[in-house]
């Protein structure tokens, strides 16, 4: 009985030895798509949340002890990531939470983290910042999803041409982002020829292809993410579409988006990015975070790895700031305005409502040239000013929630 | 938007093509239910296995042919283990323990290629000689659509001669019908099982090839199709090899110009389709009469 007893023991150590867990107590639990359509870009962002804890840990820790933080996969689904937050937050004493990778789940996650008075950091693209979603607990590391919509929508009515079509994911992440183009378009007198609402986690898009190919417009707008982009542009490039004179527009690409698709993802390509690599040689601070995370993982980092790191740091630091890590009311006021400069210069997230105040990159393809590290061509950088709406508006949600979505 | 004659005709060719995967998809199935009565919830891992079993090669030696004749025989062999060690003991059980198993392997399976390759879809790259369209005023074929419907036609030719002229085919045949009589004539039915059964994923492999150079190979790529074939399926009639095909052009059709239509109502047409054919025919178009 005490060999059996022994034996347990030591396979127990040994499992917590290899799994990672620690035994001691967390102060913030992290939920990211480890698995499902978005798992690429989930993995980017857990990878740049770990390297922001070994940052923050190497400066000496949260109030002076190692920070240890909880990580699991949310399954991209908002009850399981909710289930889980909520087995974190009861089992472990945590309150702080972070990550999830959907602007659906992220609002999903924000309405629960209010309920339960946690604070949540949102790594992703997501509307907590507006109307009724802002409810005090929630803040954005990434963007509000409208924004990256309007950066895109600007470049290309000013650079690429006036007519366009747009697919778009048919949640709330596609549906912001659709919002923005139409009111852009509607002020800088673009001509919308028609939307084409593509269900979650769709990779075949080739019924779509005729009239894609029908109407022709000069611009059309890739609304969809993750492994939807990546096939729908294959399947572009398949039907000889990429070569001819239409411009293809993404307000929120990515650089697996970019291997994925190969040549096909040619100098007719803009994508919208909040980080890219080459923002190191305008911000001395990035040089640091993009040789970290080539050194540690052997690629560049991406704009999810950006958001999960920066979500990440913000929050360690401010819990350092604040004097604790359990007191919500104290870590959200050191939170609003918090000021910081990591990855891309002296940022903040604004006090009002949240948001992270960042810049939106517009990469341009390079087709077959790209490898290694090199991805595209920064072709603007459209700061914050030119993206965000005033406090009044978020709060109202204006003009992006007045648009009468076609088909809605 | 306008919608013409040439609009309508490019239609129906993409849903030929999308038409073509699900009846080389639904084919495999068929013949799997039909000959050992297994529902196989694996089919789509076996598709995905496809994609990835073409990826390697494609890698490897950069020969798309090769990588397609890869997927057939390494999916075959795959199913050929699969049948003999897996599914085989559960014969005779209740067909309850067949599903559950077939969807278990789909999990681990799923698993361990993720573990494997990553979530980060692998890219097949089309070869040159079916980049582009062939192009007639407004209407405009890709190349490889075409293809892959030659193909399908070319397999179902096949399929026909074997399961028609061929010894083996005839014994498939009648195994499906009376497998205790063929027995009785001495013939080693187990082995014509096993046989059936890595044919039939052989096929998902194949189309697994066919599509990884439109959709990245990915773990979990499989998990929508296995849905939309088994749709295809029940909408033909279970166990109809005629009934996969016309099942196969009609959610292709229906895809194709809801699609068109009203987009966001694409994924759920096809349902919609499968209930209504239900409704009027409850063992779907060719159920029972045309089997295998």
């Amino acid at each position: 009985m005490k060999k059996f007893c022994l034996i347990s023991i030591l396979l127990l150590m040994a499992t917590f030895a290899t799994s990672g867990i620690s035994l001691a107590k967390p102060i913030a639990a992290f939920l990211f798509p480890l698995s499902g359509p978005f798992s690429a870009m989930g993995t980017d962002m857990k990878k740049g949340s770990e390297l922001a804890i070994e940052d923050v840990n190497a400066a000496g820790g949260v109030l002076g002890k190692k920070a240890e933080v909880v990580m699991g996969d949310d399954e991209f689904k908002a009850a399981v990531a909710i289930r889980k937050f909520k087995e974190m937050v009861d089992g472990m004493g945590v309150r702080a939470i972070g990550g999830t990778l959907s602007g659906g789940i992220a609002v999903a996650v924000n309405e629960w983290a209010c309920k339960n008075k946690v604070v949540y950091m949102s790594f992703c693209h997501s509307s907590i910042p507006i109307g009724k979603e802002q409810c005090g607990y929630g803040f954005v590391s990434g963007m509000i999803p409208y924004q990256t919509g309007v950066a895109t929508a600007k470049y290309a009515f000013k650079n690429l041409g006036k007519s366009w079509m747009i697919v778009t994911q048919d949640y709330r992440f596609g549906h912001d982002e659709l919002a923005a183009w139409m009111v852009i378009s509607e002020r800088m007198g673009g001509k919308f020829l028609g939307n084409i609402y593509s269900p979650l986690g769709q990779t075949d898009y080739s019924a779509h292809i005729p009239r894609i190919a029908a109407t022709n417009p000069d611009i059309l707008v890739i609304n969809v993410y993750g492994q939807s982009m990546d096939a729908l542009i294959k399947q572009l490039g398949e039907a000889g579409l990429t070569n001819k004179k239409m411009k293809f527009v993404i307000p929120k690409s990515h650089l697996y988006t970019i291997k994925a698709a190969g040549a096909y993802y040619n100098e007719n390509f803009f994508g919208g990015h909040t980080f890219y690599w080459t923002l190191q040689e305008k911000y001395p601070k990035a040089k640091k975070f993009v040789e970290a995370y080539e050194k540690k993982y052997g690629e560049v980092p991406s704009q999810d790895s950006d958001g999960g790191y920066v979500g990440t740091r913000a929050l360690l630091e401010a819990m350092n700031k604040a004097g604790t890590t359990t007191d919500v009311d104290k870590i959200i006021k050191t939170l609003k305005g918090f000021k910081m400069d990591y990855n891309k210069g002296p940022e903040e997230f604004r006090a009002c409502d949240h948001i992270r105040m960042t810049s939106v990159i517009i990469l341009q393809g390079i087709g077959a040239k790209a490898s290694g590290r090199n991805f595209g061509k920064v072709v603007a950088e459209i700061p914050v000013e030119e993206t965000l709406e005033s406090c009044e508006n978020n709060k109202n949600d204006i003009p992006f929630g007045k648009v009468k979505l076609p088909g809605k | 938007m306008e919608i013409n004659t040439s609009l309508i005709i490019n239609q129906i060719i993409f849903g030929l093509a999308l038409g073509a995967v699900y009846i080389l998809m639904a084919c495999g199935l068929t013949i799997i239910f039909g000959l050992l009565d297994v529902v196989n919830f694996a089919h789509g891992t076996f598709y995905m296995l496809g994609a990835f079993a073409t990826y390697i090669i494609v890698s490897l030696f950069g020969n798309f042919w090769l990588g397609l004749a890869f997927a057939i025989i390494v999916v075959g062999l795959i199913g050929w283990i699969t049948e003999s060690y897996l599914v085989k003991p559960l014969y005779g059980k209740d067909p309850l323990y067949p599903l559950m198993l077939t969807f278990g392997f789909s999990v681990a399976v799923i698993d361990l290629m993720r573990a494997i390759f990553g979530t980060v879809g692998k890219i097949v790259p089309l070869p040159p000689i079916f980049s582009g369209s062939l192009i007639w005023g407004e209407i405009f074929i890709p190349k490889y659509r075409l293809f892959i419907i030659l193909l399908t036609i070319a397999i179902l030719i096949l399929l026909w001669l074997f399961f028609k002229k061929t010894n083996l085919g005839m014994i498939i045949r009648a195994a499906t019908r009376d497998s205790l009589m063929v027995r009785a004539l001495g013939i080693d039915v187990p082995r014509i099982w096993t046989f059936g059964f890595s044919l039939g994923v052989g096929l998902a492999g194949l189309a697994g090839g066919v599509n990884s150079t439109i959709q990245s190979a990915l773990p979990d790529m499989g998990v929508e199709m296995t849905i939309e074939c088994f749709v295809v399926v029940v909408i033909g009639g279970l166990g109809s090899l005629g009934g996969a095909i016309l099942g196969g052009l009609i959610v292709g059709q229906v895809v194709s110009f809801v699609s068109l239509l009203a987009s966001d109502w694409s994924n759920v047409a096809i349902f919609i389709t499968m209930f209504v054919i239900l409704l009027v025919r409850t063992r779907g178009l060719f159920g029972e009469a045309g089997r295998l």
